[in-house]
């Protein structure tokens, strides 16, 4: 009976152990956690905050994002799967597409909060695009600085939010020379010229409902135009990128990393 | 008229043939040319190591003067480094493992400068010389990314040459397998800089 136990539970033993090598050999290879779905800014997935913080955070965050393009991730892990918390924040940016094609406008914030024998460690990786406004000195100041300090005190909230509003006034230029003004202009103009065919669009559509019956002025102009207004009249082409929900983050953009930033632990 | 069908369909052979290796030149081109923006990113990043060194040499000079051999080190390797330059025609693997190796000295030099610090406080609690660490460490996680970006980048190239039957025009036309950085180990890792 004894030996038939023993067998039994040296089989459960090898299949846990089977188990725990899947497991392990899985976390190996996606060791960088996926993007998230639906895609959000705030990624706490050590729990450090709660979540009428994230909710704060992820707001403050996505309004900025809004109204500037620069998109600020932050991700706390309870583990580094081995990499360094540079190498670590520089492939979640790189992977998750941090930040807007155009601009490379990507800010990484990967927190590792301290454990009982690990010491706690903190990357800031900076996008392309943002490595003028934001240069590695910069971001070690705001590590050792604002963050630092608070982490020691167990505030994790307090840290990352103090390290965001300083990213966000460096992002935007303030009291920094900043080469966003190009920036700005090349936002604006593609906003008015997309402000102006909306117009144009919807001129025309009203147009060609008011005229509808004879359609004789026009008639080239509606042939040609015929496949876009009937394929959904007016906004099919603003809605497919916005259309994640009202005042939802509206994804990551195609934003590209070269490993700038810095980092510090406690 | 069999003999017009004939034709016609060589003809479209022909022409089928000439489109599809027309095709497999311009994606091995442009694979190339990937790897090859990807080196110059490399070069750069290796290049902005280089140009951090003169004013740390010069921070770390004036407060340990008497390290005359350790800083001697850093120049020397900087200037050897300097010298290894890879023609982007040729990246070979040879060529490669040379850089590396000679950018790896440099690495080793540099952190033995740093560790100065602990010895010399005055030069430790300096604004400048923390600055400048904070640039170079910055420099050395750029150097690890875009060497993984290259790796990447070489790999797709390397991947698209071999694959049949594309190897064929591959070696028609002379696109050459491209080189990998080789994971650090040991001599060329990059030096942990600590705060």
């Amino acid at each position: 009976m004894s030996a038939i136990s023993r067998k039994h539970g040296f089989t459960a033993l090898k299949m846990f152990s089977a188990a725990i090598a899947m497991l392990l050999w899985c976390t190996g290879t996606y060791a960088i956690p996926a993007k998230p779905s639906p895609e959000r800014l705030v990624n706490d997935f050590a729990g450090v905050f709660t979540s009428a913080q994230t909710a704060t955070l992820e707001n403050t965050l996505v309004a900025y994002s809004d109204s500037t393009s620069t998109q600020i991730a932050i991700v706390t892990t309870t583990d580094l799967e081995g990499y360094q918390a540079a190498e670590y924040a520089t492939r979640i940016g790189l992977e998750w597409q941090v930040g807007s094609e155009h601009f490379d406008n990507g800010v990484v914030i990967l927190v590792k909060p301290k454990t009982g024998r690990e010491s706690g460690e903190v990357f800031i990786a900076v996008g392309y695009g943002l490595e003028g406004a934001i240069p590695d000195a910069i971001a070690k100041n705001i590590i050792n600085n604002i963050m630092i300090p608070r982490f020691i005190e167990d505030d994790y909230y307090g840290a990352v939010a103090g390290a965001c509003s300083a990213i966000m006034r460096l992002a935007s230029g303030e009291g920094f020379e900043a080469e966003e003004e190009d920036d700005t202009l090349a936002i604006i103009i593609a906003m008015v010229i997309i402000i102006g065919l909306t117009i144009l669009l919807i001129a025309m559509a009203k147009n060609g409902n008011g005229t509808g019956n004879s359609g004789g002025r026009g008639s080239g102009r509606t042939i040609y135009m015929g496949p876009t207004m009937h394929g959904g009249f007016g906004g099919s082409t603003f809605g497919g990128s916005s259309g994640g929900g009202f005042g939802g983050f509206g994804g990551f953009g195609g934003g590209s990393f070269g490993g700038g930033g810095a980092g510090g632990r406690w | 008229m069999k003999k017009g069908t004939l034709i016609i369909i060589v003809v479209a052979v022909i022409i089928g043939c000439a489109l599809w290796l027309k095709g497999a030149y311009n994606s091995m081109v442009t694979a190339e040319e990937g790897v090859s923006a990807a080196w110059s990113q490399v070069e750069n990043v290796y290049q902005r190591r280089s140009d951090l060194i003169p004013n740390l040499v010069a921070t770390v000079k004036g407060y340990a003067e008497h390290e005359s051999s350790t800083l001697e080190g850093v120049v020397e390797a900087r200037s050897k480094a300097t010298q290894v330059t890879v023609d982007p025609e040729k990246l070979t693997p040879e060529a490669l493992a040379k850089f590396t190796e000679a950018q790896g000295e440099l690495s080793n030099a540099l952190g033995r400068l740093l560790l100065l610090k602990e010895n010399y406080p005055d030069l430790k609690a300096n604004q400048n010389f923390s600055e400048l660490q904070a640039q170079l460490e910055g420099t050395e996680n750029r150097i690890a990314t875009e060497r993984m970006k290259f790796n990447e980048t070489a790999k797709a190239y390397n991947t698209l040459i071999r694959k049949f039957p594309a190897n064929i025009v591959a070696s028609m036309f002379g696109f050459e397998k491209k080189g990998y950085f080789e994971a650090a180990e040991g001599a060329e890792k990059a030096p942990v800089v600590e705060f």
